[in-house]
């Protein structure tokens, strides 16, 4: 894993995210910044807040507080100036099962304003790095989830965004499929577009990330490469090894036992 | 009998469980008790309203009358109520099939396909019975309490014409299976339902269309029918009416009869409708692939994205589509005989305008609900860097543009004839529909497309709202029509509900709607 410049420009900037649900806290006070080219794994327990940040992200839920910045503009005031450069995928594929992809990937690429040339010949280069060229006819309903969230890939990348933010992205995928969209994303961020991901799969954090994010109980308990989190993980607990992100992972998100 | 677990009591027990969780969904958040308070209400308030019908029976032919008296209006009963019965069960069967629910559980546990089958079949054939019984039973009560004690045999007729229809509806499903396949047979199915249940409503047009003499001497048949013929109450044909009646012999005949139908399509295609159901889990995988129409460029711009995705999944439902057209179908023959009554004399405007204002509200409402509400990627258009206001827009031109192509039929015939009733009826006819669509929008009630006629079980305030509007602009186009002045007022109604319905006020104490942009 490559570290990333810090002269780099910020793709994200989170400065005091929070965001409560009936008086539960679900993010609380998040500060985190993303560069661009960079790629960036949210990692964290069930119920921790990596989707909720996810949706503030993309516009999906208003933040009850703090600043959102996508490259310098402000998500929360110029939520459209926003959206116009970012991409988000949920686990569960949002799709038209009625319609075949490229006729998905039409519909996206009209409401991202994409010139419909440029859109058409982007949709062809997708579906065939995807694997998805010769279905390209045949209505979504009769997909594959693996396919189906391909496709639904494939439109979260028709209009180029400079941020794309993946949640859970691998889930239900079979092996070639997830190589197919590891190779993908790997391939975005060396075209230097930024990329933040959320998953369980500690091996893909490991293998793919530059740097890795660890939130817990709402807030970022931890952040830096795989080597600073071991550094940060062994400070904390001398007496105990920490070589894989599974123990860094573990002994970083423990409940602590005031919070316990 | 003790419901052993496993056994046939106990799914049955199991069946009808669901049935009444599925009733109990119609009504919201409410408690089991709750529920059954308003259905007993309900029930209590149907046999009141019956009262007046049961004592003008007793009044016109006597509590004591033959069965020839009652025959013709129990005739015409029985011709509503078995095609009904019968398009219930062939609902309820296929959604047996294709609902998986608890099906792929059972089908996996040691259960005989023949009992698994027979409790579904025994729920359905409830299900039917209990949805004309409802307004059956409390007019046999009434009767009976008048004095006509046989007319209590309307409860067995009932239930064994229930078991009958679900007969019916099972050999149906099963056919349909056969005939067209896993893939086609839900779509297939509804739309025959929805005929079968709606022929009648069809048949009263055709009659209503025939002359005059025409009618008379069929009337005249029914009411002195010739020995053997059609309408002569003592054929097989009419066993039901009479098993209806109080007659004990038709009523064991036909309760033997619906009840070696109902098992004997248990039994045989049991086993069939099992595999059915296990076929019908694979169809989307093992079919092949549905292809789309011939390929062309790429198009620009939101709206047209918008109406484009729209309009493509509106024409790639065929059930959608026959549904909304079935609303038309069913306010025709509601228009002939204003047409053909004394009152109007023939004016063609005020037979068809009122109507097509009805139908544009209806139309409307529907295809709104199905932009806004059953929107299968709301997330995904929150996340589009459009405003929610662009949005809507291109949403309503996707609801209009089919709505006018549906209506310029109608009203340019119309124009043929009475040009000016044309233009206001166009007219009437768009602030109808502008208004059921701006009340969808305002007040979405998210549900899957398929859910398209349930939609209000979700908020019947909003169902009771559009009914209101669309009856209220018709009131507005039979009193233009009339060039009365009354006419304003329910232009008045009609902006009360508005106003009333207006979002800010909702937006306020509601749930917060999509955080679509602004």
């Amino acid at each position: 894993m490559s570290n990333i410049e810090q002269d780099r420009p910020p793709a994200l900037e989170l400065r005091s995210l929070r965001k409560t649900f009936a008086g539960a806290v679900a993010v609380e006070g998040l500060d985190l910044t993303v560069r661009a080219g960079e790629f960036f794994t949210l990692l964290g327990p069930n119920g921790a807040g990596k989707t909720t940040t996810l949706r503030m992200i993309a516009g999906l839920l208003p933040a009850d507080s703090g600043e959102i910045s996508i490259f310098g503009v402000d998500a929360r005031r110029k939520s459209i100036d926003a959206k116009r450069i970012t991409a988000w995928l949920p686990d569960e594929p949002m799709l038209y099962d009625k319609l075949d992809p490229l006729e998905y990937l039409e519909f996206v690429a009209g409401l991202w304003g994409v010139d419909p040339r440029v859109a058409q010949t982007r949709a062809r280069e997708l579906l065939e790095t995807l694997d998805l060229w010769s279905h390209r006819d045949e209505r979504c309903e009769g997909f594959s989830r693996g396919m189906k969230q391909k496709v639904a890939l494939a439109g979260a990348l028709i209009h180029d965004p400079q941020l794309l933010m993946l949640d859970e992205p691998l889930t239900g995928l079979d092996a070639a499929a997830a190589r197919q969209v590891k190779d993908l994303l790997r391939e975005r961020v060396r075209a230097g577009r930024s990329v933040i991901l959320t998953t369980h799969i500690l091996v893909v954090a490991e293998r793919l990330a530059d740097r890795i994010g660890i939130i817990a109980r709402g807030q970022l308990v931890a952040e830096g490469t795989l080597d600073e989190l071991r550094s940060l993980a062994r400070a904390s607990d001398a007496s105990q090894k920490h070589d894989s992100l599974e123990d860094v992972f573990l002994k970083l998100t423990r409940p602590t036992e005031k919070a316990a | 009998m003790i419901a052993r677990p496993g056994g046939f009591i106990w799914l049955l027990r199991h069946d009808l469980k669901l049935n009444f969780l599925r009733f109990r969904g119609m009504f919201g958040d409410r408690g089991p008790w709750t529920v059954a308070s308003i259905a007993a209400l309900a029930f209590v308030a149907i046999h009141l309203l019956c009262w007046p019908v049961a004592a003008w029976f007793v009044k016109s032919h006597g509590a004591a009358a033959s069965v020839g008296a009652y025959y013709p209006a129990l005739a015409c009963a029985a011709l509503f109520v078995m095609p009904w019965m019968a398009s219930q069960a062939l609902m309820n069967s296929t959604r047996a099939l294709y609902t998986r629910g608890d099906l792929d559980l059972i089908l996996t546990s040691p259960m005989s396909a023949r009992a698994v089958v027979s409790s579904r079949a025994l729920a359905i054939a409830f299900e039917a019975v209990a949805s004309v019984g409802v307004f059956l039973f409390p007019i046999a009560d009434m009767n009976a309490l008048l004095g006509g004690a046989r007319w209590l045999a309307v409860y067995p007729a009932l239930m064994a014409s229930g078991l009958m229809a679900t007969a019916v509806g099972l050999a149906l499903t099963v056919g349909l299976f056969a005939l067209v396949g896993p893939r086609k047979t839900r779509v297939v199915s509804q739309i025959v339902a929805t005929f079968i249940a709606s022929a009648l409503v069809l048949g009263g047009q055709v009659v209503n269309l025939l002359p005059e003499a025409t009618r008379g001497s069929i009337w005249a048949m029914v009411e002195h029918p010739a020995p053997g013929s059609l309408f002569d109450p003592n054929i097989a044909l009419w066993t039901p009416v009479r098993a209806a009646m109080g007659d004990s012999r038709d009523l064991a005949v036909w309760a033997a009869v619906s009840t070696l139908a109902f098992v004997v399509a248990a039994v045989a295609f049991g086993p069939y409708f099992m595999a059915s159901a296990v076929r019908s889990a694979g169809a989307a995988a093992t079919a092949g692939p549905r292809k789309s129409a011939r390929r062309r460029d790429f198009r620009v711009g939101v709206a047209a994205s918008l109406r484009r995705k729209e309009w493509r999944l509106l024409a790639r439902d065929p059930w959608l589509f026959s549904q909304m057209l079935l609303q038309v179908i069913y306010t025709l023959p509601i228009s002939v005989v204003v047409w053909r009554s004394p009152g109007v004399g023939g004016a063609i405007g005020l037979a068809v305008s009122p109507f097509v204002v009805v139908i544009a509200s209806q139309i409307s409402a529907s295809l709104a609900w199905l932009a806004m509400s059953s929107e299968d990627a709301p997330e995904f258009l929150a996340t589009a860097p459009v405003a929610r206001s662009q949005v809507e827009r291109g949403k309503m031109e996707a609801v209009f543009i089919p709505l006018a192509a549906l209506l310029a039929g109608p009203l340019i015939g119309l124009a043929l004839i009475e040009p000016g009733t044309a233009a206001l009826t166009a007219v009437i006819a768009a602030l109808a529909a502008s208004s059921t669509a701006l009340l969808n929008l305002w007040h979405p009630m998210p549900g899957k497309r398929s859910q398209l006629l349930r939609r209000h079980s979700q908020s019947k305030f909003v169902g009771l709202m559009e009914h209101g509007l669309a009856m209220s602009w018709a009131l507005v186009m039979a009193l233009a029509l009339y060039g009365s002045a009354l006419a304003l007022a329910p232009v008045a109604i009609v902006a009360g509900l508005l106003w009333f319905n207006r979002p800010d006020k909702w937006r306020r104490a509601a749930a917060p709607r999509l955080a679509l942009a602004r």
